[in-house]
């Protein structure tokens, strides 16, 4: 036998796709893929809606908090826990049992969690000037169990996560979903004109008039760039624009926009 | 959107994008020199015999033999970690993957043939090549990169003369 010198062949062992041609092909099968998945979690979410009720949905959650919330001690706590349970009257078929508690946090914020919780600050407590402004506040949470938003955040919550953990496998790094991840994104603001649809029907009923409802977002305004607010401000977008939109549903609703404030926090009881 | 919300946005979407083209131009770059570093020390070494026989032909006859061994550890870059990544959910060829490792196996064969000639050997036999994985510190998890060992025995040749 005889020895002859011979380079090897270099390509057998490299595929000869170009790193970019391999790179793009698999990042839009990628988005494909997530973009299919995503869609077909919009779609179950919206059929869970109509298939499971909201009792079950409200037994589902109940007691789970993903806050350190706490039940109301103070008087003027407990004075907010009954304006809820008024304001959730107006709405007598609720499935949900309405519970309030307090986050010992003083940035002024609201959070309606699965399960009829609804959660306010110790910061809300003292930044509202009348017992309208709160009320208002109180019923756009009350709004958001009236749409269903956590169902539709959960499917929210469920396509981000997909996301998520798409990228992550690409990553290497696991990536989890928390009970955190899945409430505390925030609504849409199709989910919140809604919700402040529902809270200005909800104000009028309980006080005649719907006086004082924009007045939490008007302070917000005028302090907005306030670092305080931006708890408040990262989960409820607050612009003019949402007020205009409260202003021509009560014109167009023909319900009274003066009336007399309650005084907050009210005398004791 | 908040603009706080549209920054925070912007860095998760931006820095890994950055680090994407980056690492893609310096990784190439590096990747075509050392393909044609490698090129051109394997035209060098041609003519130097290397065989995987465990045992040295009949006709031969070696005065000295030893044990010789090239290796290299590679890991990737972030670009070619993620496309696998991305790979990994689809499954099929890691394109990515296989010219860092072709590079490895020719290198480790090189530093091979370059030192068992230097110290004035005239063939290796019973070469053989293996890889490691080396853990990432990390808990173990992940692979921090992968070693790539060729080793064989050098022999030097009774030439008669």
């Amino acid at each position: 036998m005889r020895f002859e010198p011979r380079q090897p062949d270099a390509s057998v062992n490299v595929s000869s796709t170009h790193p970019l041609t391999e790179a793009s092909t698999l990042l839009v099968g990628l988005s494909v893929l997530v973009a299919a998945l995503m869609l077909v979690a919009y779609f179950s979410i919206e059929l869970l809606i109509r298939v499971v009720p909201a009792g079950t949905e409200a037994n589902w959650f109940a007691g789970l908090s993903p806050v350190e919330s706490r039940a109301p001690t103070s008087d003027a706590e407990r004075a907010a826990a009954d304006l809820l349970a008024e304001l959730a009257a107006q709405w007598p078929d609720a499935p949900y049992a309405f519970r309030l508690e307090v986050l010992d946090d003083p940035t002024p914020n609201a959070l309606a969690l699965p399960g009829g919780l609804v959660v306010i600050s110790q910061g809300l407590l003292d930044a509202v000037e009348s017992e309208n402004a709160l009320a208002f506040v109180l019923a756009h949470e009350i709004g958001h169990f009236h749409h269903r938003d956590h169902i539709r955040q959960l499917g929210r919550a469920a396509a981000v996560g997909l996301f998520a953990t798409a990228l992550g496998a690409a990553d290497g790094s696991t990536v989890g979903l928390t009970m955190t991840d899945l409430t505390m994104r925030g609504f849409g603001r199709a989910q919140e004109a809604n919700a402040d649809g529902f809270a200005l029907g909800v104000v009028n009923e309980h006080y005649g008039h719907v006086a004082g409802s924009w007045s939490f977002f008007e302070r917000l305004i005028e302090t907005e760039g306030d670092r305080r607010f931006a708890a408040y401000l990262s989960t409820h977008p607050a612009s003019a624009q949402r007020i205009v939109a409260l202003q021509e549903q009560a014109l167009g609703q023909n319900w009274r926009i003066d009336g007399p404030l309650s005084a907050w926090p009210p005398a004791t009881r | 959107m908040t603009r706080s919300e549209a920054i925070a946005f912007a860095l998760n979407v931006g820095v890994p994008l950055f680090l994407l083209v980056f690492a893609y131009l310096v990784g190439s770059f590096l990747e075509r020199r050392h393909f044609a570093q490698i090129e051109q020390r394997e035209r060098q070494a041609l003519g130097f015999v290397v065989t995987s026989f465990e045992a040295l032909p009949g006709s031969w006859a070696a005065t000295d033999a030893t044990l010789v061994t090239g290796s290299v550890v590679v890991s990737l870059d972030y670009f070619k970690r993620i496309i696998a990544g991305v790979r990994a959910i689809f499954g099929g060829r890691v394109k990515t993957y296989e010219p860092l490792l072709d590079r490895a196996r020719r290198e480790a064969m090189l530093r091979l043939i370059e030192q068992s000639r230097r110290a004035g050997y005239d063939a290796i036999v019973n070469v053989r090549l293996q890889t490691a994985r080396i853990a990432s510190a990390r808990g173990g998890e992940g692979t921090a990169g992968v070693e790539m060992l060729a080793y064989g025995t050098a022999v030097r040749l009774d030439t008669g003369a």
